[in-house]
């Protein structure tokens, strides 16, 4: 007998679009902890770093995206948390 | 004795004035110049809001400087930037354990590659973006 759970996660599975990196697909487009407006979609609105399965980013370049995202942190261009950012 | 390729980013105090910004970066330029080094580009950023409050300042002025130079100038460039005030924070990277001026040159003169995938990406981190909505 078959699971009705089951069926359904196989069911949603052929609407699933396979991500690309966009490091990737991308070349001329590098990791840069200066480039923070790049770096923006990879975080949430609180200031998190975006889990891979999210965002599609490969291996290798969500190792890099994260070390130039911390960069970024620390030279005050993106927030390490919402509660810090400045409000008008 | 090698020169490497490095580059240091550094956040300046809103209140400075132009000349002492340039004052600065000229410092800098002098440490790289007198320590046998290379400067290849000299970036200052206009006015920018930091992303949070860095000694009470909400804006900042950013410069990027890159270079080539040896280890021992990078010793000296801190310890200048933490001895100046106006300096809120900085910080140097390496970019790669050789420096050649010519082949940097040359890939500055050369115009980009075009892009060609950006729509095609962005369009399917869009939708991912949806699912996630959904």
């Amino acid at each position: 007998m078959q699971n009705p759970r089951n069926n359904r996660t196989r069911h949603r599975r052929i609407y699933v679009r396979r991500k690309v990196c966009r490091f990737c697909a991308d070349k001329s487009m590098a990791t840069d902890y200066k480039d923070c407006r790049t770096l923006r979609h990879f975080i949430t609105e609180r200031g998190k770093i975006l889990p891979r399965r999210i965002t599609g980013t490969c291996a290798k370049h969500q190792r890099r995206l994260t070390t130039a995202i911390k960069q970024a942190r620390i030279m005050a261009l993106l927030p390490f948390t919402s509660g810090h950012i400045i409000k008008d | 004795m090698k020169l490497r390729h490095y580059e240091t980013f550094y956040l300046l105090h809103p209140d400075l004035s132009d000349e002492e910004r340039t004052s600065i970066s000229e410092q800098l330029q002098q440490i790289i110049i007198k320590g046998n080094g290379e400067i290849v580009k000299i970036d200052p950023w206009p006015l920018q809001k930091l992303a949070y409050r860095v000694q009470k300042q909400t804006q900042g002025y950013y410069v990027v400087t890159e270079y080539g130079a040896l280890a021992e100038s990078i010793s000296e460039i801190t310890r200048r930037l933490r001895l100046n005030e106006g300096v809120m924070k900085f910080v140097t990277t390496k970019l790669s354990n050789k420096f050649d001026a010519e082949a940097l040159a040359k890939a500055r003169n050369e115009p980009a590659p075009p892009v060609e995938t950006v729509e095609e990406v962005s369009d399917s981190i869009q939708s991912t973006e949806k699912r996630e909505e959904e």
